[in-house]
């Protein structure tokens, strides 16, 4: 494995100039991304462990089990999927965007980590990465993705990953933006919602690649690409739905999350470029979840609450001479 | 697994499904629903404010109603809740029950009704008096204004009478301390912060954190000053590099508060502020660094920064800036470093070679505190010569609070070896309330409104008894601080068609502080009057000695604009003159005031949700804001008084810039005694440059203290939520 992943890097490499920017949508990520870089240690998770305790054994069982089902998805994503996406980039700087990517991924899913650690047992923990590796749907959805992963068509790689970004994490994001829009785990929630930031920038700038590299392509290319968006999406579709029931039918959430999981598919096709799957009325979520899914950064708090999802790392500027005119 | 039906599903009932008075389209949805879709714009681009109303009605029908205990008349239900222990019988006793029966009905006759979901769920979340079991609501907000009123007043009927008319009306609103609390015989005190100085001994930490401890118990921020505390690397008992600095004490303050968080209903919540030229400063700000190591990292404590002149002085020349060992500092001059006039010694410590001392560039200082904002939001900044300059009380401010708007004179404490003390020094505590300023002008007797809201927070400050803690208890007892604050400045503009920081903004926020200060004054003369005593040490402050008024007496203050002039007019409140002044001049002088310290505006979270109002004088966050507190999730909030003719009128605190919003807080700041808490708003696409721009423009406008910096950034076009208001407007 660690070979393959080496022989996959291994191209002809020259220095990156970022003076030089072939695609300014590559600048702007990287700005976007840079700005947002956070680390799980900046949220007060402990001050979650109240409500934590208020939660049924069900409600817990099903929160582990979710945030595992994630961990994978962000461990695939950081360790595999961004990276294979590296020799397919037609720009220095687009490599240099899928390593923060990768990065990202991997700080996502060490955040899960900070999450368990802070909440549950030792026991609780490794029965959840227990059933992690045995539920037959999460699996099989790892499957289903690794296998485009590793082929050699640098499109569907994208594909697949757009879906894996946009679509594929929603089933688990559904719950602490439920308990955060009931008033649970809600700074379990803040660092959702800085996943979801950056899940949010990766899916769009992986999908433009794809429309950008489409616009190479002959028209049936073209069609053939389209028509395995639209099976994959099926094939992940199906699966999601079953992995959703498997997780969700016994609290009774299971038709908001589906509602959920068509919203994110819209979304995903939209960034490839694509028309919406599901109609409107598939696709009506709860509006306190859709609420609390917001991305920005306008949320107000204060000292009682945690630090939030809204700041950033500012870009440094001196001041001269006429700034200190007084 | 078992299989439960089970749901979290709170309050989405059934009902509204069929209430012909429920628009069609919010038919069967629950009011955390219907709340959540003000922040979603309706098929033609409106803000749907109706959603709100709705979900505050429905939050009464679905929830409140149906879990409030129900009792027959008052009679039964006081008796129910002083056997039970949940009412104080001493509050009670001081009046007959006909007198509380007849203060009941006057609040009852109001017909109050909450003017948002937010309000509404706030209140019964946070105030209200609950059955022990947490489940049941004992108290309707009526309920809770007549026994706040009739703890405040103290057996003063009239005084009774006139909170309650008060508060009900919404002029005044107490703080959440004191709203939570008073008349409860389970409570927490009713002071909402604490300043406490820390000096530099073993005995001095040790009683801080324990001071942290009390007071987070009982409620209320704590605010330590470390500007005393020797660097690390300092000597200890003469061996050089021993001590390990401010951060080691930071971390034990930050443990502190989240211990006592535990245990009580609202969460600890601590500040420390650090003089600028403490050689610990950048390992100070470093803590919050987004990439600062777990060792060094502080999540949960606010940070402060005590600038003096000097600092900008050096940096306009871009020159080093010098730190200064505060244990050499002491030995030297015999004094805290915190105590030094630091512009006025600055270069004399330069020179002086027994002072260890190491630089750092002043530009890059201030660069460095924009970078730790973008990141974090803090620093609070504090510039310490603006402060003591307005200071009219003997001392020196040496620290701010939690919020930034407490400014009040010190005196350290001297311990014995067993933490007892040899001599109990003077610390700071602050109980405060609010104006709304749009209802305060609808007053029929402007002047009574500020009097009765001095005379509420007094009765504060006369029944607190921090005895964990002397040196707080002997500061409440000498000075009888209170700090009226002011809430609704944007409400109000917007409501009146004038633009938030417009000149007519900026001259009508001066005009109304200059009025509010004047019976601010004079209410505090008054009880000085009536009592025959006053603040300890009075006898040497500017109101003794008169120079306090002679900005007042020397000048006239009148609106610059017609529309401000017309305004106060049609509102039939005086604007004082210079005989006015002259006269309250001559009283102070003759019967002094019982109050060293009578305005402080804070950021008012919760109590302005509860009032329909904007926060402090701030523009607003936003249009719909979303709220994240502890307890109660993400809940949105429409700026109150905004509609769809006016919204022209609401432009969010990103879109007016920070010059307008330092103007208007300019023109409050120079009739205010203590300070307001200013928090600046920039989108991202600012750098660190423009926040120093801010900070510079701030300290040349006269400005004393800085609280949050906000970023706000854009979702990256393609990622955001669809129609949602929040993240458009």
């Amino acid at each position: 494995m660690m070979s393959e992943k080496v022989e996959l890097l291994h191209h002809n490499v020259e220095a990156i100039n970022w003076n030089r920017i072939q695609d300014p949508k590559d600048d702007e990520v990287w700005d976007r991304l840079t700005a947002n870089f956070w680390l799980p240690e900046k949220v007060p998770l402990s001050n979650d462990v109240q409500s934590w305790n208020t939660l049924t054994d069900e409600e817990k069982d099903l929160t582990m089990k979710v945030f595992t089902g994630l961990t994978l998805l962000d461990t695939i994503q950081g360790t595999v999927g961004a990276v294979s996406l590296i020799p397919d980039a037609v720009t220095l700087h687009e490599e240099a965007v899928y390593t923060n990517i990768a990065f990202m991924e991997s700080v996502h899913a060490k955040s899960y980590s900070s999450i368990f650690s802070t909440l549950a047992s030792t026991k609780m923990i490794d029965e959840a990465f227990r059933w992690s590796r045995e539920n037959e749907y999460l699996q099989r959805k790892a499957d289903i993705v690794l296998e485009r992963y590793v082929g050699d068509d640098p499109l569907k790689k994208k594909v697949a990953s757009t879906l894996l970004e946009s679509f594929l994490f929603y089933s688990g994001f559904y719950l602490p933006m439920h308990f955060s829009s009931k008033a649970k785990l809600t700074n379990t929630a803040d660092i959702i919602r800085l996943i979801i930031r950056d899940e949010a920038v990766h899916g769009y700038y992986i999908g433009y690649k794809f429309q950008k590299g489409l616009e190479k392509e002959t028209q049936e290319r073209r069609d053939e690409l389209k028509d395995f968006t639209y099976d994959l999406l099926d094939e992940l579709y199906e699966n999601e739905i079953a992995y959703t029931e498997s997780l969700y039918d016994g609290v009774g959430w299971t038709e908001e999350v589906k509602k959920f999981l068509h919203y994110n598919a819209n979304k995903a096709l939209n960034n490839l470029g694509y028309e919406a799957l599901f109609p409107k009325e598939m696709t009506d979520v709860s509006p306190a979840i859709l609420s609390a899914l917001s991305p920005n950064a306008d949320e107000n708090h204060d000292f009682f609450s945690g630090s939030g999802s809204s700041y950033v790392i500012g870009k440094a500027v001196n001041t001269d001479d006429e700034d200190w005119d007084f | 697994m078992a299989v439960t039906t089970h749901t979290l599903h709170v309050g989405i009932a059934e009902s509204g499904h069929d209430d012909p008075s429920v628009p069609e389209k919010f038919r069967g949805m629950g009011y955390h629903e219907l709340n959540a879709v003000l922040n979603l714009y309706d098929a033609d681009g409106n803000i749907q404010f109706e959603a709100d109303r709705q979900a505050a009605r429905q939050y009464f029908l679905q929830h409140v109603n149906e879990n409030t205990v129900f009792f027959h008349d008052l009679e039964e239900k006081l008796k129910y809740l002083v056997d039970h222990q949940y009412y104080e019988p001493a509050v009670l006793d001081q009046y007959s029950f006909e007198f509380i029966k007849k203060l009941s009905k006057q609040a009852y006759a109001h017909k109050f009704r909450f003017q948002t979901f937010l309000g509404a769920f706030k209140f019964y979340t946070s105030y209200t008096l609950k059955t022990f079991d947490g489940r049941r609501y004992l108290e309707r907000f009526e309920d809770r204004v007549v026994m706040v009123s009739l703890y405040l007043a103290d057996g003063d009927q009239q005084l009774a009478e006139k909170l309650v008319e008060e508060i009900i009306t919404g002029r005044f609103q107490p703080a959440t301390p004191t709203f939570l609390n008073a008349g409860k015989k389970q409570r927490g005190e009713m002071v909402s912060c604490f300043l406490l100085r820390m000096e530099d001994n073993m005995e001095s930490i040790g009683r801080s954190i324990n001071s942290a401890l009390q007071l987070s118990k009982r409620g209320g921020g704590v605010a330590f000053a470390l500007t005393n505390l020797r660097e690390s690397g300092a000597p200890i008992k003469k061996i050089e590099n021993q001590s390990s600095g401010v951060i080691p004490v930071m971390k034990l303050l930050e443990d502190s508060f989240s211990y006592a968080n535990q245990l009580g209903a609202r969460q600890g919540a601590g500040a420390v502020y650090l003089h600028a030229h403490h050689p610990d400063i950048y390992k100070f700000l470093d803590t919050k660094r987004e990439n600062a190591d777990e060792k060094i990292r502080i999540k949960t404590l606010s940070l402060g920064v005590v600038i003096p002149d000097i600092t900008f002085e050096l940096a306009k020349k871009n020159q080093d800036m010098y730190l200064f060992s505060p244990y050499d500092v002491e030995r030297i001059y015999g004094m805290p470093f915190s105590d030094i006039n630091v512009t006025e010694k600055y270069h004399e410590m330069v020179n002086d070679a027994r002072i260890s001392k190491t630089k750092i560039n002043a530009r890059e200082f201030f660069q460095t505190i924009a970078e730790v904002q973008f990141e974090s939001g803090y620093p609070y900044v504090m510039f310490e010569d603006t402060v003591n300059k307005a200071n009219p009380i003997e001392g020196k401010v040496i620290m701010s609070n939690l919020c930034s708007e407490i400014l009040q004179v010190s005196e350290p404490s001297v311990y014995d070896a067993d933490l007892g003390y040899s001599t109990v020094g003077k610390d700071i505590s602050c109980n405060l309330g609010s104006l709304n300023i749009a209802l305060s002008m609808d007053s029929p007797d402007f002047g009574l409104t500020v009097e009765t809201a001095i005379r509420g927070l007094t009765a504060v400050s006369d029944k607190s008894e921090i005895e964990s803690v002397p040196s707080i208890q002997r500061g409440n007892s000498m000075s009888h601080a209170v700090g009226l604050g002011q809430m609704n400045l944007h409400g109000y503009l917007g409501r009146e068609h004038i633009h938030y920081g417009s000149e007519e903004g900026v001259d009508f926020t001066n005009i109304y502080f200059y009025t509010v200060v004047f019976h601010a004054v004079r209410a505090s003369m008054l009880i000085a009057k009536e009592r025959g005593e006053t603040f300890v040490n009075f006898e040497n402050s500017d109101y003794a000695n008169g120079s306090y008024f002679d900005k007042y007496t020397d000048q006239t203050w009148l609106p610059a604009t017609d529309t401000v002039r017309k305004i106060f007019a049609r509102a039939g409140v005086h604007i004082p003159t210079q005989d006015d002044w002259r006269e309250l001049k001559a009283q102070v002088a003759e019967h002094g005031m019982y109050n060293q310290n009578l305005q402080a505006v804070p950021p008012t979270g919760s109590i302005s949700y509860i009032n329909n109002s904007t926060s402090s004088i701030h523009p607003i966050a936003s249009a719909i804001e979303i709220r994240k507190e502890g307890k109660l999730g993400r809940v949105y909030y429409p700026a109150p008084h905004m509609d769809m003719e006016n919204l022209e009128y609401f432009q969010d605190a990103y879109e007016i810039g920070y010059e307008k919003i330092i103007d208007t807080y300019a023109a409050a700041t120079q009739h205010v005694d203590q300070g307001l808490s200013l928090t600046l708003f920039f989108k991202d696409t600012a750098t660190t440059r423009d926040i120093n721009k801010a900070q510079i423009y701030a300290w040349r406008k006269g400005i004393k203290t800085m609280y949050y910096s906000r970023i706000r950034q854009l979702a990256l076009e393609g990622t955001e939520v669809e129609g949602c208001v929040s993240c458009m407007l």
